[in-house]
């Protein structure tokens, strides 16, 4: 499968994350990995399947390498009708009420413009002792099978 | 691409630069330097106990040496252990990333009278850092100087009770010390109105979870801007809220004049929107801004850093002054580390780390790992570690065959 495994972040926990997603398909899948700051949303290819991992900052918002990307999805309302994904959030549970709601919103953003969510979106919460990779590479390993059963 | 750069200082700013250079260009030789036996500078010692999420950023900071190679050599003090120009010799550059470890001072009249600290030495206390003075009696009506996000962060912890710390790194001593502290009233004074403040408005929203505060605000001022509106907002929101013992009292648009007190501090004298007032406080913490300790003797200002063919960087707050924050390190990193590789001239005369050979105690990563492993296991329900504080210490468990740690004698 062709992969394009896309990330948002500040700090750079999710292109690390993005990097281990990618490093743990490689052999099987050919895989891309981009900062979203760098993807135009009218670009994304219907070949690609797309693994986007994201944090959450300000004001549950999308963080600053994801807003170009996020304004672009609003102001240009692309049709993404061709576009299947799959998300990931980083979220910190000290802000309860926002908990990775960059992510979230990233995604409904996203469905908005007709784009295919597969699979849950799943969290990792930067207070708890599990690493990232250790819930999101199962997630991932999952939903693929999963595609590639339906195919 | 071949070649040896030794980076200053391993804090987020080193870090950040050094995953950086790795990433375009794996088969460098990276030194990362720190005068403490620890890496991760102001992560470990700055962003509070009690923000462990934005902490967990060092497992990124632990794969530079993990997985992509550079070296740690901590317990090595540049402009002490080496010269900076030994270093410049044996390496094909040096990146400054030293940070700014002095607390501005407020430069009026008083601004050195006994019962006056600088938040970032309280900060170093409070966590424990090894070259930390005691931690001091603030008395029961503390004053904070400044409205930046180091203001807040002081303020907060100097109002959580015990149950709002657990889950945080804080030390027994810190601890012991806030249990005894007896605040009646903590004011936080800035000089500009509410609405043009540097805090984060996420930060002010977080203090409305706090149990022992009731909180007032004076003259915040009308926003002008979307941004100016979500600060005035958060402040709003927190305007007259909690019913706890410690009086928490924002006064903005006040111009510190001059710190009243014979022989300690009895207040600040201000210029406030209604004239000339002195708030009293038993003890005053400057949170005003950082500056060079003057160690190293070639910051940005003096040219040298930057220079084309000085083979010279500076990066972090070293670099570019006490602004921004951890994203903003990362961002500048990637910039300076283009810089670095575009001038990358290797020359293999340049000895590299041996030059650290002949040093004593230093601290590799695998050292480090053993430390952690130490303090790892002082961890509990209410502390997710046990900082070690003195050096002596942290060598011990340096030098420790501790079953610990997995990578421990690698
Ligand atoms: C109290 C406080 C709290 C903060 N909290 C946050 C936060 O929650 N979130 C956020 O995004 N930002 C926060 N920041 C800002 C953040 O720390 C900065 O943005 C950071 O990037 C600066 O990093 P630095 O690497 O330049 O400096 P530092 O982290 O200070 O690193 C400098 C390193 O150099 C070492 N060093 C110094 N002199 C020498 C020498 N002569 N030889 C060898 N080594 C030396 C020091 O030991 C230190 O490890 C906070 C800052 C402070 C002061
Ligand atoms: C200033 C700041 C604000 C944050 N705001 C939120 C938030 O509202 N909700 C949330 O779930 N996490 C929040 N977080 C946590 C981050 O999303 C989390 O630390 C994440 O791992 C960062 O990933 P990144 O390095 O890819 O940016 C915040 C972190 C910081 C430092």
């Amino acid at each position: 499968m062709k992969i394009a495994v896309l990330y948002g972040t500040e700090t750079g926990n999710a292109a690390m994350l993005a990097d281990d997603i990618k490093s743990a398909l490689d052999g099987d899948h050919d895989v891309a990995c981009a900062d979203l700051a760098a993807i135009d949303p009218a670009g994304l290819d219907g070949q690609d399947f797309h693994v986007i991992v994201c944090s959450t900052y300000g004001d549950g918002d999308v963080p600053a390498s994801a807003k170009p990307f996020m304004t672009k999805l609003e102001a240009l309302a692309p049709k993404l009708s061709h576009v299947r994904f799959a998300i990931f959030g980083l979220g910190d549970s000290e802000y309860a009420e926002t908990f990775a709601h960059g992510s979230m919103k990233l995604a409904e953003a996203l469905v908005a413009r007709e784009a295919v969510q597969v699979g849950t979106r799943l969290t990792h919460n930067a207070t708890a002792d599990e690493l990232p990779e250790d819930i999101a590479l199962p997630w991932i390993r999952a939903i693929l099978a999963d595609l590639e059963d339906a195919v | 691409m071949r070649g040896k750069v030794a980076i200053v200082g391993a804090g987020p700013a080193g870090c950040f630069v050094a995953q950086s250079l790795l990433k375009d260009a794996p088969a460098l030789e990276i030194a990362l330097i720190d005068c403490l036996p620890t890496p991760y500078g102001l992560i470990r010692y700055g962003v509070a106990p009690d923000h462990q999420g934005t902490k967990a950023i060092t497992r990124q900071f632990s794969r530079i040496f993990e997985r992509q190679g550079a070296r740690f050599f901590g317990n090595v003090h540049i402009g002490r252990d080496l010269s900076l120009d030994m270093l410049r010799d044996a390496y094909d550059a040096v990146v400054l990333a030293a940070g700014l470890s002095q607390d501005r001072r407020l430069g009026i009249a008083g601004d050195d009278l006994p019962g006056v600290y600088g938040a970032g030495s309280l900060i170093r206390s409070l966590q424990s850092h090894p070259f930390a003075d005691p931690l001091p009696a603030l008395g029961p009506n503390p004053l904070i100087v400044g409205n930046g996000n180091v203001a807040i962060d002081l303020l907060r912890l100097l109002s959580k009770s015990p149950r709002e710390l657990a889950g945080s790194d804080l030390g027994a001593e810190a601890t012991a010390w806030l249990a005894g502290n007896g605040f009646r009233s903590i004011t936080v004074l800035g000089r500009s109105p509410g609405a043009k403040a540097k805090f984060d408005p996420l930060m002010i929203r977080e203090l409305a979870n706090l149990s022992r505060v009731r909180i007032s605000l004076t003259d915040p001022g009308q926003a002008d801007g979307d941004d100016e509106q979500k600060r005035i907002d958060a402040l709003a929101g927190i305007d007259g809220i909690g019913s706890g013992p410690i009086e928490v009292k924002f006064c903005f648009s006040r111009v510190p004049l001059s710190v009243e007190g014979a022989d300690h501090v009895t207040g600040l004298r201000v210029a406030s929107p209604q004239g000339e007032k002195i708030i009293e406080a038993s003890s005053i913490v400057t949170a005003v801004g950082f500056a060079s300790n003057g160690e190293l003797g070639a910051s940005e200002t003096d040219g040298a850093a930057g220079k084309p063919g000085s083979r010279l960087y500076s990066a972090g707050w070293f670099g570019h002054g006490p602004k921004g924050a951890i994203p903003d390190a990362r961002l500048s990193a990637q910039t300076i580390a283009a810089q670095v590789l575009g001038e990358l001239a290797a020359d293999n005369r340049r000895i590299g780390s041996a030059i650290f050979e002949n040093l004593p105690d230093v601290v590799d990563y695998a050292g480090w790992q053993r430390i952690e492993a130490a303090e790892l296991l002082g961890r509990n329900d209410e502390r997710c570690r046990a900082k070690l504080q003195s050096i002596d210490a942290m060598l011990q468990a340096a030098r420790s065959n501790h079953a610990g740690s997995g990578e421990a004698g690698l």
